[in-house]
């Protein structure tokens, strides 16, 4: 298990609470220059943060508490035994890919000969056994890529640590790689951190993501609870949530801002009494008919991009600027005979309505009465 | 007729000047590479010896020798002075090919080599020396054929006592003043050749080390 706590101000404001037990791909996610891949060199151990605890296994890599005055532990790179791979692979360009790979096995108590063994079987495990006598620049990406990843397993790491592995690579490769994580982290049982600015594509790899905003972690959770239930509206709009509306919330009322509709949401008394608040809805909690409910909402079309067999159509609520964007196949899209200008009929889910503080939770006005400016 | 004192005083000096300056060399462009906001006057002191003329500083240095012993040697109009006064002269030839080569190593091979478990010594010897081998081989060869032609500071410090400090380009000097034109002239060609054997074998090591 490994336990993140780090806290500074200064030089750029890093504030990580994070846990990734063994066998957890956990994804640090966020827009660039978040502090994602900071957080990532802190647990490497590259750099150290002013105050927190690192732990891995029980045993502690970094402490430092504010106001003690005491030096802070801090252990070395090299006395952390973390597997890091890093974006640009960093290999050594002067050694062919198994003397990098045996680079990390140099204060090992192996032999001579077992070090070879152990770093072909690593390449062989790759992929790339093959390609063992190969200089880094006569290997492609993907094969960088590789060697990389087997350099930072050979030294059997307790944490393996992957800063936007996915970044550089084309779309075979990748999922060539996504097989490779996904049986690395059945066999290694470590805990595996992982930074990307891909969503999607933590979302498809990960147990758990945190969203990391300007050094702060904003959200630790599922990815599903992630889309479902973002805790701001900061993290709804970094992980790209569509709908996202303002509203007034009263007593299991949410009024939606801009416009004269009234939602029926359910709260669990969690948030003040006329509250401004940000809200979801996912895409299953939005109904397009043709003919009116007691519950539907008038809106028209106003936009179709069709890409491929999925439609995304956008609708203007009347009377206001608010738009409501809705996926559907071209086979529903056909049914419905949707076209621009086309009136339907929109019923909003209150069960599925997410509602959340428009500030991040540290922000003591993250509740208030009065719209933002 | 070739004077092989001078000739053999010439590679003496340029030997034993090697020998001590690449891995002082190697160790100053190291420190150089991870000073702090002392650097950039490290840096200008180290290339002093690039702009002043030679004349002004042999003749610091012959005042600055005037009454310095190393083991109860004098350092003035002896071995042991030009040696020492090569070795200032030579600083930012050998020192600067190497510092360059050294900034030149992506930060993140270091730290590559930090996280993989090696000690300091061992991130040096394994991957910083062997990438900046061009560099050192660049300061090798500069500091090699810079000694054998440095002339200036040379005779400040060392005069022209043959066997101790007539170098070779101090007997050119010598044999023009006395009209051995011939002399010279041989002394000359030597000097020419072996700087540029010197040099082309440098480049044809660096290209194949470029190329591999």
């Amino acid at each position: 298990m490994l336990k993140l706590r780090i806290h500074q101000t200064i030089p750029m404001p890093l504030q990580l609470n994070i846990e990734c037990a063994n066998g957890e791909l956990h994804a640090l996610v966020g827009p660039s220059g978040s502090g994602k891949t900071s957080a990532l060199r802190t647990i490497a151990g590259l750099r150290n943060p002013a105050y927190g605890q690192i732990e891995c296994n029980g045993e502690i890599w970094f402490s430092a508490d504010e106001g003690t005055g005491l030096k802070p532990l801090a252990l070395s790179p090299a006395q952390r035994s973390c597997g890091l791979l890093f974006q640009q692979y960093a290999l050594f360009p002067h050694l062919s890919a198994i003397d990098n790979v045996k680079i990390p096995l140099l204060n090992t108590q192996h032999t001579a000969s077992e070090k070879q063994i152990i770093a072909q079987n690593w390449l062989a495990r790759m992929g790339i056994g093959e390609l063992a006598q190969r200089m880094p620049n006569q290997l492609s990406g993907g094969q960088q890529q590789r060697v990389a990843l087997a350099r930072a397993l050979a030294r059997q790491p307790k944490v393996l640590l992957l800063d936007e592995p996915f970044s550089a690579i084309d779309t075979p490769t990748r999922q060539g790689l996504y097989k490779t994580l996904a049986e690395l982290r059945r066999d290694l049982h470590i805990p595996i951190v992982l930074v990307t600015h891909d969503l999607r594509e933590a979302g498809l790899l990960a147990d758990r993501i945190t969203v990391i905003d300007r050094g702060i972690g904003l959200q630790t959770a599922s990815p599903q609870n992630l889309f479902q239930k973002p805790r701001n509206s900061r993290v709804a709009e970094l992980v790209g949530i569509s709908n996202l509306f303002q509203g007034r919330f009263n007593q299991g009322k949410l009024h939606w801002q801009g416009t004269d509709i009234a939602l029926d949401v359910v709260d669990k008394n969690k948030i003040p009494a006329d509250s401004v608040v940000a809200w979801v809805i996912p895409q299953n909690g939005i109904s397009v008919s043709r003919t009116k409910t007691v519950l539907s909402h008038t809106a028209s079309v106003s936009e179709i991009s069709a890409i491929g067999q999925i439609a995304v159509i956008q609708f203007a609520i009347p009377a206001s600027d608010q738009t409501v964007i809705w996926e559907a196949s071209a086979a529903e899209v056909r049914r419905l005979e949707l076209a621009i200008g086309i009136q339907v009929e929109l019923e909003l889910d209150g069960k599925q309505i997410h509602i959340m503080p428009l500030r991040p939770i540290n922000d003591p006005r993250r509740f208030t009465t009065t719209a933002p400016n | 007729m070739l004077d092989t004192d001078a000739i053999f005083l010439s590679l003496k000096l340029a030997l034993y000047t090697l020998a001590i300056m690449l891995p002082l060399g190697v160790w100053l462009a190291y420190r150089l590479v991870r000073m702090g906001p002392a650097k950039p006057w490290a840096e200008a002191l180290l290339a002093l010896p690039l702009v002043l003329p030679p004349t002004v500083l042999g003749y610091y240095l012959l005042v600055g020798f005037r009454d310095a012993t190393v083991f109860g040697y004098p350092l003035v109009f002896s071995f042991g002075g030009i040696l020492l006064a090569s070795l200032i002269v030579n600083l930012p030839f050998a020192v600067q090919p190497i510092q360059r080569a050294l900034e030149s190593i992506s930060p993140e091979i270091r730290e590559a080599a930090q996280v993989s478990g090696l000690s300091n010594w061992q991130i040096f010897r394994r991957i910083e020396l062997p990438l900046a081998w061009r560099g050192v081989t660049s300061a090798a060869v500069m500091t090699f054929a810079h000694t054998l032609g440095e002339f200036g500071v040379i005779l400040m410090v060392g005069g022209a006592i043959p066997g101790e400090t007539k170098t070779v380009s101090i007997a050119i000097y010598d044999k023009v003043q006395g009209f051995d034109i011939t002399g010279a002239g041989s002394l000359s060609l030597l000097l020419l050749a072996t700087s540029l054997i010197a040099i082309t074998l440098s480049y044809g090591v660096l290209g194949k080390r470029k190329s591999c």
